[in-house]
């Protein structure tokens, strides 16, 4: 239960949507109350209209009230029970389009601290999913706990009325149902649950390696070691759902014997209570019956309650992304671009001990083309976040104009394009992916830059042109074209500076030869800084650079390099087969 | 209503008979508690003493116990069945997955196969769990409280009998108007609800493209559009519910109302008529919990199909035709593969027509663009695909396929990215012996280039690698699956597939280095579009459009100035500056 207050501290992310939406909320809470209270007075209602009936009252009109309400009961509920759930739903996704928005905007603004954050693993599916168990945890545990609670009173008050005494009873019996049993299920389960996750991720993460490493499995001929390897987990999983099932049944034994206490209680006291004369006698079938219909709510809450520690999870994760919002520079903006300096730069990492980028300094000024090469891990990809202002140096600067690129965030996507190893493609149409580049380019403006890049012939051949989808990532089109079709878009962006990084890693070496070329066609007015992990194409830059440790190693013009330096020419050679 | 498989597994028609036979004492219970309950209400109608109701609430308390105690009994007769089946499925669907290799995991992709063997088994346990109890308290519960209506008053039975049909008959419209509705919207549906993901992913290109801000405008708008849509189908989707509810309350209210009217005609007592509006609802009570669960139950459903379409598959037979040898293979034995054709699908062969000899310790490089079938041919030598046609003879014996376990115990695999498993270095590279000695691990390691990067691992050789743990760079695991290679000396045959096209170029030529020792005293096949190694290789197989369109050793292609010159030419791209 601490746990339970604890999450909701410092929670922004559940409770205020509960106020900012307060009308529509309480009607949700009136409806699903008024279906129970329908359910009830239905059975309540029928109870008294047959004993009233069985004392042959000498005109219909005697029962004609209680005939009309038993209709009127008989299709409220269900009309209720309607009203009731498409309200509570579109209230729910009302909200998720804010937590939606929200969530996006979190992201945005720390795209980078998440993924350092979090290393591995599909992070954003898991926030993703976050959401869609916030939207769970109003649907299946707070509509059902508050309106069960709201039932719970209205019983209790009723009966209070005629009987305070008798009331205080029922408050303590049924409150052992809709307070003490949802408790005890949070903590029970809570534990369990704690337990069953840790189960299930090492199960998952288990049948994850065996299927990916299957081919080695199967080669190293290992079959028992490989079933027994999954036998442990299989009987935990086994052995936890086990004891979570018995907890159920008996919980919910337990339930319907308070239950059934309850309703003894009742007609016990309605007897002591309506007995004076015949008239009052006819409510004492009223009374025995009207409890029946609460036993469902008030089941449905327990259950609804120990589904609390997966919400738990995911409410502490999507408050947890609020904190430390990095803190942005105030920004300037820069006029055409004349140079791109970096000045004794310096970069570790936080936490880390080895320094990455160890005094580099560099100056790039219009048109020029610079190749980066280097081993992985030697600094490369650091080199072109400290440049894009992702990263900032510990010491030195990175400037563009005399500014520093932290000081330009705003105007960086004017200044700088990027064309990546795995460019998204966003799964909508051809149209509008390449369009991305510039929300203003007109249809022929789109043309013209696929043309440029020589995907016109593909696309109008495709039935659908332009408008074809470009399915989940892309999918639709080979790694190739992909990586033409971000060129496209690059090519609208039109910015003075074009940072490519390791575009054709995923590609063969003809593809990758018909696209540099395209590549360095197309971009020949631009400022490029190419990080490539081999020498394919390199002729096409007018200097190269090899980073070795955070440091430039060899660096000068690629005719020059194949001519003075035997590393660079047997590398060279390599490269082309030799 | 329930899926025929279920009758298969073993001990499912014990628990059938004791379900059957606890579902008959929980309905007369049911009827004895309504009962008891109601002549309890009516003494006190009566205006008779309190202490008359004593004996009549006992039984009603003991009835409404005991009605769920059996509730309880039925899932304590139940689980164990249900639990052994479940385990049972989930440890034959891993031997099924080990029996049918990796082909499989293609096929289904990885995700898939991993939520089969999750959620997907859950959810059978789930609807096993579930299903055998309903449609038994569907078949039995309502149909003996009718009876027992009946031989009180014919009437009200009469019309909780025609009606009953009549609920179903208004559900299942309803539900299919709504299903319709539903398929249509489904696939405009899907892409919305992975839209948002879908933006998340993209979030970097975003940013680049400086859009990062606005977007968040598009999320909320596709978001709420995702809303209208989705409650457009709801409100259709609960009208099915609706129907449910509507008819049976106000069935409820009907025969309440019914019986006011006998009551005062004099036809009924009130004892029978409170019975009877008593036990109204638990009538149709079977009907509403099977309607309330059904998703469940497709789900369900749909999983065991899944699972069972696993398990059904067949496995390669004749794993054992090639004879175990030692050592596995010698400088005389011989591979021939003639006119093979494999492919992924039944009526469609990737590779076609495939013939070659290799003897002893050759060097075979396997050239072609992408796509060409490069590895599909590893894959065929490796066992993981079997042939369509054509004959495959290794060390004399003539095979159906090389998913022999002789054959897989003679080769490393090497892929363009090998697999590290989520345990420490040494049990990585220990992977095919896991009995070798510390110091042959060791050894093994310091040959495959790997000792000075072991010496900055914190914990050295016990150092956890894989998903989710330290990263590894490309160049150390190929290091890594060398050492494989290097610490179990006696598999002779060497399979590589692209392992080095995602380095770069330095860490090509450290790694080359490492490996061409390797070479020696082995079979070895290369497959790759990095030139430099074919001059590595004493003989070329070059794949065009899943077809050998020459082969030979390098002067030889060289000489007759064919395809293979032609591929290697337009690799090189421009001449050197």
């Amino acid at each position: 239960m601490k746990g339970f207050f604890k999450t909701f501290e410092h929670d922004h992310w559940v409770m205020p949507y509960l106020k900012r939406y307060k009308g529509l909320l309480t009607l949700v809470l009136f409806l699903g109350f008024m279906t129970f209270f329908c359910g009830g007075a239905l059975m309540f209602n029928s109870g008294y209209l047959i004993s009233k009936a069985a004392t042959h009252p000498f005109n219909i009109l005697m029962i004609y009230v209680p005939i009309v309400l038993a209709r009127a009961f008989g299709i409220g509920r269900p009309a209720f029970r309607y009203a009731e759930r498409l309200t509570s739903h579109n209230w729910v996704l009302r909200i998720v389009s804010a937590f939606r928005k929200r969530l996006y905007q979190s992201v945005e603004k720390q795209a980078v601290a998440i993924r350092q954050k979090h290393q591995t693993g599909d992070v954003l599916g898991i926030l993703a999913e976050d959401i869609d168990h916030i939207e769970n945890l109003y649907l299946r545990t707070i509509f059902p706990l508050v309106i069960g609670w709201l039932l719970y009173l209205f019983i209790v008050i009723g009966i209070g009325y005629f009987n305070w005494a008798f009331g205080l009873l029922m408050l303590l019996l049924l409150g052992i149902i809709v307070v003490v049993m949802p408790l005890m299920s949070v903590a029970v389960n809570g534990k369990r649950e704690f337990q069953a996750r840790q189960v299930q991720r090492h199960f998952y993460t288990r049948l994850t390696d065996a299927v990916l490493g299957l081919g080695d499995w199967l080669i190293s001929g290992r079959r028992k070691a490989f079933l027994g390897q999954q036998d442990k987990p299989i009987d935990e999983i086994a052995r936890l759902r086990r004891s979570d099932h018995y907890f159920q049944w008996w919980r919910n034994f337990a339930i319907q014997f308070l239950f059934g206490a309850a309703v003894i209680l009742l007609v016990w006291w309605a007897g002591v209570m309506f007995t004076g004369n015949q008239a009052q006698a006819n409510w004492v079938a009223a009374f025995g019956l009207a409890l029946f219909p609460a036993v469902e709510p008030f089941a449905d809450m327990s259950q609804g309650v120990s589904e609390w520690p997966v919400y738990q999870d995911s409410i502490n994760r999507v408050n947890g992304l609020d904190e430390n919002v990095p803190q942005l520079a105030p920004q300037q903006t820069v006029g055409d671009f004349a140079d791109l300096t970096l000045d004794h730069v310096s970069f570790t990492y936080p936490g880390a001990q080895r320094q990455v980028i160890k005094d580099l300094s560099l100056t790039l000024h219009p048109g020029e083309k610079l190749a980066l090469l280097g081993p992985s891990g030697t600094g490369k990809s650091t080199l072109l976040k400290l440049i894009l202002g992702d990263e900032t140096p510990d010491s030195g600067q990175v400037t563009i104009n005399g500014v520093p690129v932290d000081q330009l965030q705003t105007q960086r996507a004017q200044l700088m394009g990027v064309l990546d190893q795995q460019p998204y493609l966003f799964n909508t149409t051809v149209m509008n992916n390449v369009r991305l580049g510039n929300l203003q380019a007109t249809d022929a403006e789109v043309r013209q830059a696929v043309k440029a890049v020589e995907l016109d012939d593909l696309i109008g051949g495709l039935p659908n042109g332009y408008n074809t989808q470009v399915q989940e990532a892309g999918s639709r089109f080979s790694g190739g074209e992909r990586q033409r079709l971000s060129l496209a878009r690059i090519l609208l962006q039109d910015t003075p500076i074009i940072i490519l990084d390791e575009p054709t890693v995923s590609l063969d070496p003809i593809t990758e030869q018909h696209l540099l070329d395209t590549v360095f066609d197309v971009l020949k007015d631009k400022t490029i800084i190419w990080v490539t992990h081999h020498l394919t194409g390199i002729q096409h830059v007018n200097q190269v650079r090899f980073i070795e440790d955070g440091q430039f190693d060899m660096s000068g013009t690629p005719q020059d390099l194949y001519h003075e330096n035997q590393r660079f020419r047997d590398l060279y050679d390599m490269d082309r087969g030799r | 209503m329930i899926d025929q498989r279920v009758f298969q597994f073993p001990g499912i028609r014990k628990v059938i008979v004791w379900q059957s036979l606890l579902t008959v004492i929980q309905a007369i219970l049911i009827i004895l508690q309504a009962k008891y309950l109601s002549v309890a209400i009516v003494n006190l109608w009566k205006l008779q003493a309190v202490g008359t109701i004593v004996a009549p609430l006992v039984i009603f308390a003991v009835a409404f116990l005991g009605r769920h105690l059996m509730t309880v009994l039925k899932n304590w007769l139940t689980y164990p069945f249900v639990e052994s089946t479940t385990k049972k499925l989930r440890k034959q669907f891993m031997a099924k997955l080990f029996d049918l290799g990796p082909s499989v995991v293609a096929q289904e992709g990885t995700g898939n196969v991993v939520t089969m063997g999750l959620e997907g088994i859950d959810k059978i346990q789930t609807y096993l769990m579930m299903i055998i109890g309903k449609v038994l308290d569907l078949a039995i519960t309502p149909w003996l409280i009718l009876i027992y209506i009946a031989l009180i008053q014919w009437k009200e039975a009469l019309f909780l009998l025609v009606i009953y049909p009549l609920i179903i008959f208004f559900m299942v419209i309803l539900g299919l108007a709504a299903q319709a509705k539903a398929d249509r919207q489904y696939a405009g549906y899907q892409r919305l609800s992975n839209h948002f993901v879908d933006t998340l992913r993209g979030l970097p290109t975003l940013k680049q493209l400086g859009l990062n801000k606005q977007y968040a405008g598009n999320v909320y708008s596709v978001s709420e559009d995702y809303r209208k849509k989705t409650m457009a189908t709801l409100t259709i989707a609960m009208t099915s519910t609706f129907a449910l509810d509507f008819f049976t309350t106000l069935s409820i209210a009907i025969i309440a109302v019914f019986l006011g009217f006998g009551l005062m005609d004099n036809t009924i007592q009130l004892l029978p008529a409170l019975v009877i509006l008593t036990l109204a609802p638990d009538y149709f009570a079977p009907m509403r919990n099977f309607a309330n669960d059904y998703h469940a139950t497709l789900n369900g459903k749909n999983a065991l199909t899944a699972v069972l379409d696993i398990l059904h598959r067949e496995t390669p037979t004749d794993r054992d035709t090639l004879p175990a040898a030692t050592p596995v293979w010698t400088p005389d034995d011989e591979l021939h593969l003639d006119h093979v054709n494999v492919g992924y699908d039944a009526d469609h062969a990737t590779l076609k027509d495939i013939s070659f000899n290799v003897r002893g310790f050759q060097k075979v490089g396997i050239i072609g663009a992408s796509g060409s079938g490069k590895s599909t041919l590893i894959n065929t030598l490796s066992g993981f695909l079997s042939p369509q046609a054509g004959q495959i003879t290794a060390r004399g014996t003539q095979v159906p396929h090389l998913d022999q376990a002789a054959w897989q115990k003679s080769f490393v695999y090497i892929p363009q990215s090998p697999y590290l498993f989520h345990a420490s270095l040494r049990d990585n590279i220990a992977f095919y012996t896991p009995a070798a000695s510390d110091e042959a691990v060791a050894q093994a390691a310091h040959r495959a280039g790997l000792t000075d990067w072991i010496a900055t691992l914190p914990d050295g050789f016990a150092t956890q690698i894989g998903e989710g743990s330290r990263g590894v760079s490309g160049g150390q695991a190929q290091r890594i699956a060398l050492a494989r290679a290097f610490l179990d000396d006696s598999r002779r045959i060497l399979l590589f597939d692209e392992p080095t096209a995602h380095l770069d170029i330095e860490t090509e030529v450290d790694l080359k280095q490492t490996m061409l020792p390797v070479f020696k005293d082995h079979l070895v096949f290369f497959a790759t579009h990095r030139l430099h190694w074919m001059n590595e290789m004493d003989y070329i197989l070059v794949l065009d459009h899943g077809r050998v369109v020459e082969q030979g050793t390098p002067d030889q292609l060289q000489a007759q100035n064919g395809a293979y010159v032609r591929l290697r030419s337009e690799m090189e791209g421009e001449a050197p500056a």
